[in-house]
């Protein structure tokens, strides 16, 4: 059995692999609520919904991701994700992120009479402009610190 | 002279030929450099994703399925075959390749009904060579950029599979390994199984090696799963039907973008390199011919001072 007290874990996209690195926990946004990932947590499979996932690394310090849907694979002492679109905290541009999620709403406000297809995809955006501002902003609050 | 004329003409029209064979291959160079790029981007997610869902196939085999989409089916009446293969030809032995591949492959295991479902122009000889029944045609666009492009096929794939018309689906793509080796495989991506012949199971655009065995998945499974002994199952958030039918259909759209990218990648560095050799060829022509024209230019130049001299003799004497 490798060390008992990390966690292998891999976060990637359909564009790039966004994180691969050794940690030692992690909380992720599932659709059933926010589950924190300890080392030597039992397999499981859960859907992720539009959020703020944030893990900690072997030297304690924080790293924020946002993610906007996915899956996610617990292993033991290994995790590996799969998201739609995943960004690291430290890339969004917190000012860009901001307006993105106000178009995102304003189109929305526009649309509400338009087909629900069209309306589910405008709701999906809106959820993941949300969860960028989000980490943008847990991201600036840590560092505040 | 006439001969001299003729050549002349000949390497004419070989130099045009080369110029557009010049052209076709820097066109077909950008584009690989395109699709390979892209190809590269989405692998990584790709290829855990299949895993990912063959160790969720492989813990399942405990009495009960956990979904549709997982089940074997005890019998194989009919079967289908996505094939991907290219709009246009003049791209070396890429479509007869793959094409091959696929009929070899359903003659291998004993000729069971089959139905293609094809993706670009070239893919129909299985119709009109093979004569198997072709059911639908989708067309193919040179840059294929987002997953929703594949989404109705896979939607089409997902439906008839579970109406029962096919008990097994495959798709026949081209590998891209690297800009100068590319191999046909054929997959099954429905229903999803761990026990596939080796042959059938691929982790796309891996080593060769892990393409055909089932090692890479075992390996994931005795590292990850099992301790001391015991084997793991799976928990499933909210539960095995609600995640399963979230993911599964999402992952056979995702392995269908990945094969489709795989071959674009491969048909584009395959024309490229055809069209390279085109041009050589030409190159090597147009030297010969000159050499060709330049001797019957020689000997005609020859005979004329031979008849002017013995015109002039024939006088002084």
């Amino acid at each position: 059995m490798p060390d008992q007290k990390r966690i292998k874990f891999e976060i990637a996209t359909p564009e790039r692999v966004v994180l691969k690195e050794e940690i030692a926990q992690v909380t992720v946004p599932t659709v059933e609520g926010e589950i924190t990932i300890l080392p030597k947590h039992s397999p499981l499979v859960s859907v992720l919904k539009p959020g703020v996932l944030e893990l900690k690394k072997m030297d304690g310090s924080i790293e924020i991701i946002s993610v906007s849907g996915g899956f996610v694979e617990v292993l033991l002492n290994k995790i590996i994700i799969l998201a739609d679109t995943a960004e690291r905290a430290e890339e969004i541009d917190m000012e860009r992120a901001e307006e993105a999620r106000k178009r995102a709403e304003e189109s929305l406000k526009n649309l509400r009479s338009i087909d629900s297809v069209e309306f589910a995809n405008l709701s999906a955006m809106l959820e993941k402009e949300l969860a960028r501002t989000r980490s943008a902003k847990k991201w600036r609050s840590l560092k505040g610190e | 002279m006439a001969k001299a004329k003729e050549i002349q003409r000949r390497i004419k029209s070989v130099n045009n030929t080369k110029k557009i064979t010049k052209a076709m291959e820097m066109v077909a160079a950008v584009k690989m450099r395109k699709s390979v790029e892209a190809v590269l981007k989405t692998r990584t997610y790709a290829n855990l994703a299949w895993v990912t869902i063959l160790n969720i196939a492989g813990s399942s085999e405990l009495g009960k399925n956990l979904h549709p989409l997982l089940n074997i089916r005890p019998e194989t009446k009919k079967i289908a075959i996505v094939l991907i293969s290219s709009n246009r030809g003049l791209c070396g032995s890429f479509n007869s390749n793959i094409i091959n591949k696929a009929v070899s492959s359903i003659k291998k295991h004993g000729d069971i009904e089959t139905d293609f479902i094809v993706i670009g122009k070239k893919g129909l000889a299985v119709n009109s060579r093979y004569k198997y029944n072709v059911s639908a045609e989708f067309s193919k666009v040179d840059y294929v950029s987002e997953v929703k492009e594949v989404t109705p096929i896979a939607r089409l794939l997902i439906d008839d599979f579970l109406s029962g018309k096919y008990d097994k689906i495959f798709v026949a793509y081209t590998d891209f390994v690297s800009a100068v080796k590319q191999i046909s495989r054929v997959k099954q991506i429905l229903p999803i199984d761990i026990q596939t012949e080796d042959e059938y199971l691929g982790v796309v655009g891996k080593s060769e090696k892990i393409g055909t065995d089932k090692t890479y998945i075992a390996e994931k499974e005795n590292k990850y799963l099992r301790s001391n002994g015991q084997k793991y199952i799976f928990k499933y958030e909210p539960s095995s039907e609600e995640v399963l039918n979230q993911m599964i259909p999402r992952l056979i759209e995702l392995q269908l973008f990945q094969a489709l990218l795989e071959s674009n990648a491969s048909e584009h560095s395959i024309r490229m390199a055809a069209m390279h050799q085109a041009t050589e060829a030409a190159n090597d022509l147009v030297k010969e011919l000159t050499l060709f024209y330049n001797k019957a230019r020689q000997a005609v130049i020859t005979s004329e001072i031979a008849e002017i001299s013995a015109g002039s003799n024939a006088l002084k004497s």
